[in-house]
């Protein structure tokens, strides 16, 4: 689905991501991790055409990110709080990528249902608009909205930090059930070890910009992480 | 105080639009040379009896009493709402600096003052000062009672000065003002009513009773010392400082469906400019803007027809000339997020020109009936104008503003005294060659074929824009794509 091919980035002579090659399959949920200054976001952004790699592309469903536009119609993702708009309220927000998605206000409000847990009745039906929502309640507007319109790519950077341990155990169940669906291909990022082996079959650990394991999950995977990070 | 300015100035210097902040600066910093020497020439032609350039000689008996008797007016047109629209309020990066150790009084005092030596002051006094000047001479004035009626004078400056930035949290106030300038002015210029007997007096009063400074005195002192315990009660994290939460309600603005595609855009600038205080104080002032004519409709005779086709021209495109320059950079807080969705660039930038050619379009008709009221002459001129707006200065906007990269902070109650000022002197630098154009146009055919040929000149080329309007917005999204990456970098810088 997901292909780069040579990509670095480099800013004043220092380069912050060298891949020299990485395919990701369709239907994979692919986990990225490493520590602050890794490359994740700089990767992801790459992905998302959002910066332009030095050298080298990357090619989502064979489209070139780069040349054309027609990735947008299946991918989808959730960066930070840039992509949400503050002034909306959530719904209106929600309808908002549902229209650009040609999803209905019927369709999204029975897309909205399945997240009554998620939304733990602090987000839809209030008199707030995003930007008065708490930091966690906003990144779940962010996530939700990233699902509408069943996208086939769905990029979400760091989506469990910042929320309480009751929604990060719910959003792991949610991201496993997207990774059951044939063909959706969901890549995260994490600082938390954990999580990201939970919720991912194949792990990508990258250091300074470059990939240094490249790996299956197994039952061992985590244990092999903590060794990796605790060694240093 | 030395350490606050140091912060300011590396601000400056250290932003990734550094060079795009110079050129404003060198712009900015070239018209108010331009205004000094408009201020100097003005003040000495004022105190010499003239009410403009043009007529030589002196056809006022006693200018003192002339200025007297325009001063009230004057006084709220210029110190009270220009300034409101004009002057920036002093913005520091509170936050941050709340924690450290720096007396709150004077990160306080130290943005009051600022504003003392702000150039619209500065330049109010040398004029004051040049005028005084020229109209001394030791048979006809009293040398210490015009000294102290220039003082006065200053503190009344300074107490409009602290009273803005005390009123800058406060639209209702400044329309309130507005209107009612509006209406003084009819009243006065169809000879209704006239305000300046009252103005004389008032302030004539200033130079004959030494005494009387004390009031203007007393006055500025209570001004500042309420606008300084307004900000200390309002410097604490949780109150000045926290985003005042506005009761949201949905809207869906059905009336937006008819434009298919472009309203789910439509929509969301409609909200913008509902919710957010700087977008509406910003579509507010371009509402003004249609009044703006009026004044070169007053001065027809003097100033010239060139001059009258500049207000139109600004009349009917200020939507254009202070909301949609900025544009995109209203979406600077979710412009990733816009890049990702599933829509096209071209069509995000065409929605942005349906937005401002809708702007032109409502000013156009409002301006309409107002001018068009003088005569079919006006009528002409105001459609013809609304057309070039439409057709050519609202591509040209939208392709500099591929270039803009300002972020705007919308939910600015961040800065103690919030961050509403509508003008950027970026985009006003581009509103030159969008003036000269036309007006260049206008002038040449008008003087050979007359003004009706001359409007319809300038007007087709207007159509001529509309009609190539796809073709139009290939080019511009070609420069859009090119500035993608630094725009979205640029965003991403606070401050």
């Amino acid at each position: 689905m997901i292909e780069i091919r040579n990509i670095t980035k480099t800013y004043n002579k220092e380069t912050v991501l060298k891949i020299d090659s990485l395919k990701i399959n369709s239907g994979q949920t692919f986990g990225l991790v490493g520590n602050n200054g890794a490359g994740k976001t700089t990767l992801f952004s790459a992905l998302l055409d959002l910066i332009k790699p030095t050298t080298g592309e990357v090619l989502n469903n064979g489209i070139n990110v780069r040349t054309s536009e027609d990735w947008k119609s299946f991918t989808s993702a959730f960066l930070d709080e840039s992509f949400l708009i503050s002034y909306l309220m959530p719904e209106e927000y929600f309808y908002f990528v549902g229209e650009l998605r040609n999803f209905s206000k019927k369709q999204v409000d029975e897309f909205l249902s399945q997240f009554e847990d998620l939304f733990n009745g602090e987000i839809l039906g209030g008199k707030k608009f995003i930007r008065d929502l708490s930091k966690g309640n906003q990144k779940k507007v962010g996530i939700v909205a990233a699902l509408i319109g069943d996208p086939e790519v769905i990029v979400l950077d760091e989506p469990f930090a910042n929320l309480d341990p009751t929604t990060q155990i719910r959003l792991k169940k949610i991201i496993k059930n997207l990774s059951q669906k044939v063909g959706v291909t969901v890549l995260v990022s994490s600082h938390d070890l954990q999580d990201v082996t939970e919720v991912s079959d194949r792990i990508v650990l990258l250091e300074k910009g470059l990939v240094i394991k490249d790996i299956k999950k197994t039952k061992k995977t985590l244990q092999d992480l903590e060794s990796y990070f605790t060694k240093e | 105080m030395f350490q606050l300015i140091k912060l300011e100035y590396k601000s400056f210097f250290r932003s990734s639009t550094l060079g795009g902040k110079i050129a404003a600066k060198i712009f900015m910093w070239l018209s108010y040379i331009y205004i000094l020497f408009m201020t100097i020439g003005l003040a000495f032609i004022h105190g010499n009896g003239g009410a403009a350039f043009v007529k030589q000689e002196a056809d006022v008996e006693n200018p003192f009493l002339l200025l007297n008797s325009n001063m009230l007016f004057y006084i709220f047109v210029f110190w009270v709402v220009g300034r409101y629209f004009g002057q920036a309020t002093p913005i520091i990066n509170i936050k941050p600096l709340l924690l450290l150790r720096i007396n709150r009084d004077k990160i306080i005092r130290f943005s009051l003052n600022k504003t003392i030596f702000s150039f619209f002051n500065l330049i109010s006094i040398l004029y004051l000062i040049i005028f005084s000047l020229t109209i001394y001479s030791p048979e006809k004035f009293d040398l210490t009672q015009l000294m102290l009626w220039n003082l006065s004078m200053y503190f009344i400056l300074y107490i409009t000065n602290f009273l803005n930035i005390y009123l800058n949290k406060k639209d209702r106030v400044v329309i309130v003002l507005g209107v009612i300038l509006v209406i003084v002015y009819a009243l006065d210029y169809f000879q209704i009513f006239s305000f300046n007997p009252i103005s004389e007096w008032i302030f004539y009063m200033f130079y004959e009773d030494k005494i009387l400074v004390i009031i203007p005195i007393i006055i500025l002192a209570f001004t500042y010392y309420r606008v300084i315990q307004f900000f200390k009660n309002n410097f604490f994290i949780d109150t000045g400082l926290r985003k005042k939460v506005m009761e949201a309600k949905q809207d869906n603005l059905v009336f937006l469906n008819r434009f298919g595609d472009m309203s789910t855009f439509l929509r969301n600038d409609f909200r913008l400019i509902k919710r957010s205080k700087r977008a509406r104080t910003t579509a507010l002032m371009s509402l003004l803007c249609i009044l703006y004519g009026l004044i070169f409709l007053g001065t027809q005779d003097l100033l010239g027809d060139t001059m009258l086709f500049f207000g139109y021209l600004f009349s009917t495109g200020g939507f254009i000339f202070t909301f949609c320059a900025l544009v995109p950079s209203w979406d600077s807080q979710h412009y990733s997020f816009m890049m990702c969705q599933n829509i096209k660039y071209v069509d995000y930038i065409k929605s942005k020109w349906y937005l401002g050619s809708f702007g032109v379009i409502i000013a156009t008709i409002i301006a309409l009936p107002i001018y068009g009221f003088f005569g079919s002459y006006h009528l002409i001129a105001v459609l013809c104008c609304g057309l070039f707006n439409l057709g050519v200065n609202s591509y040209l906007t939208l392709w500099a503003g591929a270039f803009t990269k300002v972020k705007i902070d919308l939910d600015s109650f961040k800065n103690a005294m919030g961050n509403t000022k509508a003008l950027n002197s970026k985009t006003m630098l581009l509103t030159l060659p969008q003036m000269v154009l036309p007006l260049v146009l206008y002038w040449v055919v008008s003087t050979f074929f007359g003004h009706t040929i001359g409007c319809i000149s300038v007007g087709s080329i207007g159509i001529l824009g509309v009609l190539f309007k796809d073709m139009v917005l290939n080019i511009i999204i070609k420069t859009y794509k090119i500035e993608k990456y630094s725009t979205l970098s640029a965003y991403k810088e606070t401050n």
